[in-house]
């Protein structure tokens, strides 16, 4: 496969379209032509229709769906909420004959028809299955050798691991992003909350202050077991919650440090040499120093 | 999207309901909580998580219990189907409560606004200043989704008009 819908869901364009960027930059250099997916909507949201009507759910996720099997491609989502929703209404289509049915019947007041053919990915299981380590290694113009990053996995691309299309050998201890971002050269030690939730999403809304408790243990297991330069993330609700969430618990007192923050291909493609006011230009959470780290003579890949 | 009638509903038709609404698991909890070890609703410090949801439902506890938020906190992370010795599928149980609690219309006020935005141009989460920013990193205006595109938002507002989510007199 060497080309594949991309499904942008609402938070990376309208919030951090920088990522947008960053995508566009990354996956044609990598060999990876990005097909657009026109008219795509919200995948829905947990929060909306999936909370409301599954019939409903699976109806809005299946036109999107449909939009990338009228193009032939395979669809490759930014945002792991987007991930999670879409496989598993896809799962859900595609195992249970009942609601197929009436996912036929509601897309049929829109002229359109599911046929499963195009599957679900993340865009780091493109990078890590369809790119691969050694060609990201290829293509880099800096590295980040002797820099320590903490990562942010996040959840929807973990569980559950029976409706998705790429699974980690142990969901719990996930490596697919600790190899992509050694692949640019720095370190990715494990530290002991590595797998918990940022506390993003329906929590972050329902309540605020709980929401940023679990964001505030996971900001300090970083801190205090590995000091990290930066964390990096492939969940763009992560990427929102760890950037916002650090200026806001600073200001309450309740941290006294910050670590820049950014989406994995935001700094593959500032490693790869592209333009940080293009791919990383929008963060609550200063990154202009560690960017001009990143990105100095001194780094420069071979 | 049939409304219930608490009075007359017993132990056993609220069994149904979480069933027809999503959690069929419902009968196979032991009890056990392993969900709860991993969920993070409940490191967050809510009241209304794991197996004491569970057995709400399972003992027909419905009314005493529609009006907790904790499941709107419910991240639908699935860390909890994951782990599950019983198969029961603990979030699939918790999102079929929050669609009950929904057909009764005791939603989080945080629900409101993605669902009314979604509606109206497809997108959950959208800000008129996101051009700006858009603009400032090299990219058009207006992404290629339904945004800009008024046969998708058609289409969109088609399903959900057409659902029972059209009969809640949210949109």
């Amino acid at each position: 496969m060497n080309k594949c819908g991309m499904y942008l869901g609402c938070n990376i364009p309208f919030r951090a379209p920088d990522i947008e960027q960053s995508f566009y930059k990354v996956f044609p250099a990598l060999g990876i032509e990005v097909v657009d997916m026109e008219g795509a909507t919200c995948c829905p949201a947990w929060g909306t229709a999936p909370s409301f009507d599954i019939d409903t759910w699976l109806a809005v996720s299946g036109r999107n769906i449909t939009i990338a099997e009228q193009k032939n491609v395979d669809i490759m989502t930014g945002c792991n909420s987007c991930f999670g929703v879409l496989s598993e209404a896809r799962h859900m289509i595609n195992h249970d004959p009942e609601r197929k049915k009436t996912v036929d019947k509601n897309l049929g007041l829109i002229n359109r028809k599911f046929q499963g053919t195009s599957e679900i990915y993340h865009v780091s299981h493109i990078l890590y299955k369809n790119v691969g380590i050694e060609k990201i290694k290829e293509n880099l113009t800096y590295s980040l050798k002797n820099l320590k990053i903490a990562v942010q996995p996040g959840c929807h691309i973990l569980w559950p691991s029976e409706v998705m299309a790429v699974k980690e050998k142990n969901s719990f201890f996930p490596t697919i992003l600790k190899e992509l971002c050694q692949a640019l050269g720095a370190d990715a030690p494990h530290y002991s909350k590595l797998n918990a939730c940022c506390g993003m999403g329906a929590m972050r809304s329902t309540d605020q202050i709980r929401s940023l408790g679990l964001v505030k243990d996971k900001l300090i297991s970083m801190q205090e077991e590995i000091a990290p330069d930066m964390i990096v993330t492939t969940c763009s609700s992560c990427y929102l919650q760890f950037d916002g969430a650090q200026k806001i618990l600073k200001e309450k007192g309740e941290i006294d440090f910050e670590i820049p923050v950014f989406y994995y291909t935001q700094l593959l493609a500032l490693c790869m040499g592209f333009d940080p006011k293009e791919v990383a230009a929008i963060s609550e959470t200063p990154r202009d120093a560690i960017i001009e780290k990143i990105q100095s003579g001194q780094r420069l890949a071979n | 999207m049939g409304v219930l009638n608490l009075t007359k509903l017993d132990k056993n038709e609220i069994i149904k309901k979480v069933i027809e609404y999503g959690g069929k698991g419902i009968t196979k909890c032991i009890q056990c909580n392993a969900c709860a070890s991993v969920c993070p609703v409940a490191k967050a410090g809510f009241p209304l998580y794991g197996r004491l949801l569970y057995r709400k439902l399972q003992t027909g506890h419905f009314e005493e219990i529609i009006e907790d938020s904790s499941s709107w906190a419910c991240q639908a992370c699935n860390r909890c189907t994951e782990i599950c010795p019983q198969d029961a599928k603990p979030f699939e149980i918790v999102f079929a409560f929050r669609r009950m609690q929904a057909s009764e219309l005791a939603i989080s006020t945080s629900a409101f606004t993605p669902l009314m935005n979604l509606h109206a141009t497809g997108h959950s989460v959208y800000s008129e200043a996101s051009k700006e920013l858009r603009v400032r990193v090299g990219l058009k205006a207006v992404p290629v989704t339904s945004i800009g595109d008024e046969a998708a938002q058609q289409e969109i507002r088609t399903l959900l008009d057409n659902s029972p989510m059209g009969e809640l007199g949210i949109f």
